[in-house]
Protein backbone atom coordinates (compact mmCIF):
# COMPACT_ATOMS: atom_id res chain seq x y z
CA UNK A 1 0.00 0.00 0.00
CA UNK A 2 1.13 3.31 -0.93
CA UNK A 3 0.74 5.92 1.84
CA UNK A 4 0.93 9.32 0.10
CA UNK A 5 2.87 12.12 2.52
CA UNK A 6 0.22 14.64 3.19
CA UNK A 7 1.81 18.10 2.38
CA UNK A 8 2.42 20.37 5.27
CA UNK A 9 1.68 23.98 4.62
CA UNK A 10 3.33 26.22 6.84
CA UNK A 11 1.33 28.05 9.02
CA UNK A 12 1.78 31.87 9.36
CA UNK A 13 0.38 34.81 9.85
CA UNK A 14 1.00 37.83 6.90
CA UNK A 15 2.87 40.38 8.65
CA UNK A 16 3.30 42.93 5.93
CA UNK A 17 0.62 44.98 6.98
CA UNK A 18 1.83 45.44 10.48
CA UNK A 19 4.32 48.11 9.93
CA UNK A 20 1.32 50.35 7.87
CA UNK A 21 -0.70 49.65 10.82
CA UNK A 22 2.01 50.54 13.53
CA UNK A 23 2.87 53.99 11.48
CA UNK A 24 -0.99 54.67 10.49
CA UNK A 25 -1.24 54.19 15.04
CA UNK A 26 2.49 56.92 15.61
CA UNK A 27 0.79 59.52 12.77
CA UNK A 28 -2.42 59.09 14.56
CA UNK A 29 -0.60 59.67 18.29
CA UNK A 30 1.44 62.26 16.95
CA UNK A 31 -1.67 64.46 15.24
CA UNK A 32 -4.15 63.75 18.61
CA UNK A 33 -1.17 64.80 21.13
CA UNK A 34 -2.29 67.48 22.71
CA UNK A 35 -0.60 68.66 25.76
CA UNK A 36 -3.09 70.24 27.65
CA UNK A 37 -1.56 72.13 30.42
CA UNK A 38 -4.55 72.41 32.61
CA UNK A 39 -7.24 70.13 33.51
CA UNK A 40 -10.08 72.06 35.76
CA UNK A 41 -13.55 71.27 34.46
CA UNK A 42 -15.11 74.44 34.93
CA UNK A 43 -18.39 75.71 32.99
CA UNK A 44 -16.63 78.04 30.59
CA UNK A 45 -19.15 80.77 29.00
CA UNK A 46 -20.37 80.18 25.57
CA UNK A 47 -20.01 82.38 22.43
CA UNK A 48 -20.99 81.67 18.21
CA UNK A 49 -18.30 79.91 16.63
CA UNK A 50 -17.67 82.20 14.18
CA UNK A 51 -16.11 84.66 16.94
CA UNK A 52 -14.00 81.67 18.35
CA UNK A 53 -10.32 80.86 17.14
CA UNK A 54 -7.77 78.57 17.65
CA UNK A 55 -5.55 78.85 20.64
CA UNK A 56 -2.17 79.14 20.14
CA UNK A 57 -0.02 76.23 20.87
CA UNK A 58 2.10 77.23 24.20
CA UNK A 59 -0.33 79.56 24.92
CA UNK A 60 -0.28 80.74 28.99
CA UNK A 61 -3.14 79.71 31.13
CA UNK A 62 -4.60 81.97 33.89
CA UNK A 63 -7.79 79.56 35.07
CA UNK A 64 -10.18 81.28 37.17
CA UNK A 65 -12.74 79.09 39.15
CA UNK A 66 -16.00 79.83 40.69
CA UNK A 67 -15.13 80.02 44.01
CA UNK A 68 -12.04 82.69 42.81
CA UNK A 69 -9.53 80.04 42.98
CA UNK A 70 -6.36 80.94 40.54
CA UNK A 71 -4.24 78.63 38.66
CA UNK A 72 -1.72 79.47 36.46
CA UNK A 73 0.52 77.89 33.57
CA UNK A 74 3.19 79.06 30.87
CA UNK A 75 1.97 76.92 28.29
CA UNK A 76 4.96 74.21 29.36
CA UNK A 77 4.23 73.31 32.73
CA UNK A 78 0.73 72.16 34.56
CA UNK A 79 -0.98 74.76 35.50
CA UNK A 80 -0.37 75.37 39.81
CA UNK A 81 -2.61 76.97 42.15
CA UNK A 82 -1.33 80.60 42.55
CA UNK A 83 -2.51 84.11 44.44
CA UNK A 84 -3.94 86.71 42.86
CA UNK A 85 -0.80 89.04 43.77
CA UNK A 86 1.85 85.78 41.75
CA UNK A 87 -0.04 86.25 38.69
CA UNK A 88 1.54 89.78 38.28
CA UNK A 89 4.77 88.39 38.87
CA UNK A 90 4.32 85.57 36.92
CA UNK A 91 3.21 87.35 33.81
CA UNK A 92 5.91 89.29 34.02
CA UNK A 93 8.51 86.54 33.45
CA UNK A 94 6.20 85.28 30.86
CA UNK A 95 6.73 88.43 28.90
CA UNK A 96 10.02 88.80 29.41
CA UNK A 97 10.68 85.51 28.03
CA UNK A 98 8.59 86.49 24.77
CA UNK A 99 6.82 89.99 24.26
CA UNK A 100 3.95 88.31 22.55
CA UNK A 101 3.36 85.59 24.55
CA UNK A 102 -0.83 84.56 24.20
CA UNK A 103 -2.84 84.71 27.51
CA UNK A 104 -5.68 82.45 27.79
CA UNK A 105 -8.55 83.56 30.40
CA UNK A 106 -10.21 80.11 31.46
CA UNK A 107 -12.69 81.33 33.65
CA UNK A 108 -16.12 80.17 35.01
CA UNK A 109 -19.13 81.83 33.27
CA UNK A 110 -20.70 82.12 36.95
CA UNK A 111 -17.49 83.71 38.66
CA UNK A 112 -18.14 87.28 39.40
CA UNK A 113 -16.07 90.08 36.68
CA UNK A 114 -14.11 91.13 39.80
CA UNK A 115 -11.91 88.28 39.91
CA UNK A 116 -11.28 88.77 36.34
CA UNK A 117 -10.61 92.22 36.70
CA UNK A 118 -7.84 91.81 39.15
CA UNK A 119 -6.56 89.19 36.73
CA UNK A 120 -6.85 91.22 34.00
CA UNK A 121 -5.47 94.19 35.83
CA UNK A 122 -2.30 92.19 36.79
CA UNK A 123 -1.56 91.15 32.75
CA UNK A 124 -2.24 95.26 32.09
CA UNK A 125 0.46 95.70 34.19
CA UNK A 126 2.88 93.10 33.04
CA UNK A 127 2.05 93.94 29.47
CA UNK A 128 0.37 91.27 27.98
CA UNK A 129 -1.28 92.44 24.96
CA UNK A 130 -2.26 89.15 23.27
CA UNK A 131 -5.55 87.84 25.78
CA UNK A 132 -7.95 85.08 25.22
CA UNK A 133 -11.36 84.50 26.37
CA UNK A 134 -11.88 80.47 26.47
CA UNK A 135 -15.18 79.88 25.41
CA UNK A 136 -17.41 76.80 24.67
CA UNK A 137 -19.55 76.68 21.23
CA UNK A 138 -22.71 78.24 21.60
CA UNK A 139 -25.60 75.54 21.62
CA UNK B 1 -4.40 14.01 -15.96
CA UNK B 2 -4.06 15.40 -12.50
CA UNK B 3 -5.68 19.13 -12.39
CA UNK B 4 -2.87 20.38 -9.64
CA UNK B 5 -5.18 22.15 -6.57
CA UNK B 6 -5.10 25.75 -6.68
CA UNK B 7 -5.00 27.16 -3.43
CA UNK B 8 -7.42 30.28 -3.29
CA UNK B 9 -5.20 33.57 -1.92
CA UNK B 10 -6.76 35.41 1.02
CA UNK B 11 -5.73 37.74 3.30
CA UNK B 12 -6.77 36.79 7.07
CA UNK B 13 -8.99 38.75 8.48
CA UNK B 14 -9.53 37.04 12.49
CA UNK B 15 -7.42 39.65 13.90
CA UNK B 16 -8.84 42.63 12.49
CA UNK B 17 -11.70 42.78 15.13
CA UNK B 18 -8.99 42.67 17.54
CA UNK B 19 -7.21 45.88 16.17
CA UNK B 20 -10.32 47.37 15.14
CA UNK B 21 -11.12 47.23 18.99
CA UNK B 22 -7.95 48.62 20.06
CA UNK B 23 -8.49 51.47 18.46
CA UNK B 24 -11.83 52.20 19.18
CA UNK B 25 -10.34 51.55 23.05
CA UNK B 26 -7.42 53.91 22.51
CA UNK B 27 -10.35 56.57 20.45
CA UNK B 28 -12.32 56.43 24.04
CA UNK B 29 -9.76 56.66 26.12
CA UNK B 30 -7.71 59.68 24.29
CA UNK B 31 -10.64 61.84 23.14
CA UNK B 32 -10.51 64.82 25.37
CA UNK B 33 -13.72 67.27 24.71
CA UNK B 34 -11.54 70.20 25.52
CA UNK B 35 -12.77 73.39 24.26
CA UNK B 36 -9.48 74.95 22.47
CA UNK B 37 -11.32 77.55 21.31
CA UNK B 38 -11.54 81.34 22.37
CA UNK B 39 -12.60 84.87 21.77
CA UNK B 40 -9.39 87.23 21.16
CA UNK B 41 -8.87 90.40 22.54
CA UNK B 42 -5.54 92.91 22.55
CA UNK B 43 -5.02 94.68 25.50
CA UNK B 44 -3.70 98.14 24.26
CA UNK B 45 0.15 98.79 26.07
CA UNK B 46 -0.34 100.04 29.51
CA UNK B 47 1.76 103.19 28.40
CA UNK B 48 -0.86 104.28 25.41
CA UNK B 49 -3.67 105.59 26.79
CA UNK B 50 -4.32 109.02 25.18
CA UNK B 51 -6.56 111.02 27.05
CA UNK B 52 -8.79 111.95 24.09
CA UNK B 53 -9.67 108.73 23.14
CA UNK B 54 -12.30 108.93 26.22
CA UNK B 55 -14.73 110.91 24.39
CA UNK B 56 -18.12 109.85 25.95
CA UNK B 57 -20.37 111.00 23.32
CA UNK B 58 -18.37 109.20 20.61
CA UNK B 59 -18.48 106.07 22.24
CA UNK B 60 -20.49 103.33 22.61
CA UNK B 61 -20.81 102.85 26.34
CA UNK B 62 -22.38 99.51 27.71
CA UNK B 63 -22.04 98.63 31.67
CA UNK B 64 -23.00 95.04 32.59
CA UNK B 65 -24.87 95.12 36.22
CA UNK B 66 -24.66 91.97 38.46
CA UNK B 67 -28.67 92.42 38.04
CA UNK B 68 -28.07 90.83 34.46
CA UNK B 69 -28.88 93.81 33.22
CA UNK B 70 -27.42 96.31 30.66
CA UNK B 71 -27.07 99.58 29.65
CA UNK B 72 -26.00 100.71 26.08
CA UNK B 73 -25.97 104.36 25.69
CA UNK B 74 -28.20 105.30 28.67
CA UNK B 75 -31.02 102.70 27.76
CA UNK B 76 -31.54 99.43 30.02
CA UNK B 77 -31.59 96.10 28.72
CA UNK B 78 -32.29 92.30 29.96
CA UNK B 79 -28.98 89.83 29.11
CA UNK B 80 -31.69 87.94 27.50
CA UNK B 81 -31.97 90.36 24.58
CA UNK B 82 -28.22 90.99 24.23
CA UNK B 83 -29.07 90.04 20.49
CA UNK B 84 -29.79 93.90 20.56
CA UNK B 85 -26.00 94.70 21.02
CA UNK B 86 -25.52 92.96 17.88
CA UNK B 87 -27.80 95.63 16.22
CA UNK B 88 -27.19 98.28 17.49
CA UNK B 89 -23.45 98.34 17.17
CA UNK B 90 -24.15 97.04 13.84
CA UNK B 91 -25.89 100.46 12.69
CA UNK B 92 -23.60 102.67 14.81
CA UNK B 93 -19.59 100.63 13.11
CA UNK B 94 -21.34 100.61 9.27
CA UNK B 95 -21.37 104.31 9.43
CA UNK B 96 -17.97 104.84 11.66
CA UNK B 97 -15.77 102.13 11.58
CA UNK B 98 -13.55 103.30 13.88
CA UNK B 99 -16.65 103.83 17.07
CA UNK B 100 -14.90 103.21 20.02
CA UNK B 101 -17.01 100.89 21.88
CA UNK B 102 -16.60 100.92 26.08
CA UNK B 103 -17.59 97.14 27.52
CA UNK B 104 -17.65 98.08 31.57
CA UNK B 105 -18.71 95.07 33.69
CA UNK B 106 -19.08 95.78 37.25
CA UNK B 107 -17.52 93.88 39.31
CA UNK B 108 -20.49 92.21 40.84
CA UNK B 109 -21.89 90.96 37.61
CA UNK B 110 -21.38 87.25 35.98
CA UNK B 111 -18.67 87.09 33.77
CA UNK B 112 -20.86 84.85 31.74
CA UNK B 113 -22.85 88.07 31.02
CA UNK B 114 -19.98 90.03 29.89
CA UNK B 115 -18.74 87.40 27.31
CA UNK B 116 -22.09 87.17 25.97
CA UNK B 117 -21.94 91.22 24.98
CA UNK B 118 -18.75 90.70 24.25
CA UNK B 119 -19.58 87.84 21.91
CA UNK B 120 -22.32 90.39 19.90
CA UNK B 121 -19.34 92.80 19.90
CA UNK B 122 -17.35 90.55 17.84
CA UNK B 123 -19.66 88.77 15.95
CA UNK B 124 -20.02 92.36 14.43
CA UNK B 125 -16.54 92.46 14.21
CA UNK B 126 -16.69 89.65 11.90
CA UNK B 127 -19.32 90.43 9.96
CA UNK B 128 -18.26 93.48 9.20
CA UNK B 129 -14.34 92.06 9.21
CA UNK B 130 -13.25 94.75 10.85
CA UNK B 131 -11.06 95.15 14.00
CA UNK B 132 -13.62 96.43 16.26
CA UNK B 133 -11.87 99.27 18.92
CA UNK B 134 -13.61 97.48 21.75
CA UNK B 135 -12.02 98.92 25.16
CA UNK B 136 -12.60 96.90 28.80
CA UNK B 137 -11.52 99.68 30.83
CA UNK B 138 -9.36 99.02 33.86
CA UNK B 139 -10.36 99.88 37.47
CA UNK B 140 -8.46 103.29 36.68
CA UNK B 141 -10.51 103.97 33.45
CA UNK B 142 -13.59 102.95 34.99
CA UNK B 143 -13.39 105.83 37.61
CA UNK B 144 -11.64 108.00 34.65
CA UNK B 145 -15.58 107.39 33.33
CA UNK B 146 -17.38 107.66 35.96
CA UNK B 147 -16.10 110.98 36.67
CA UNK B 148 -16.86 111.91 33.60
CA UNK B 149 -20.41 111.16 34.35
CA UNK B 150 -21.37 108.64 32.50
CA UNK B 151 -23.36 106.37 33.91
Amino acid sequence: MKITKTRELPANIPTASMADIAFLLIVFFMISTVFQVDKTSLALPRSSEVTRTEVLKGSAFVVIQKSGVLKASDGVEDSKLVNLEDIGVLAASWMNKNPNQPVVIKADAEADYGKIDDVLEHLRNARVTNLKFLTEQEK
Amino acid sequence: MKRPQVEEPEIPTASMADIAFLLIVFFMLTTVFSANKGMEHLLPPKEDIPDEQIDNEEAIYIQIYPSGQFVMDQKPYSIDDVETVHEYVFGKVQQNAKKPIILHTNREAKYGDMVAVFNQLKRVGKELETELAITIPSKEEAERYARFGVQ
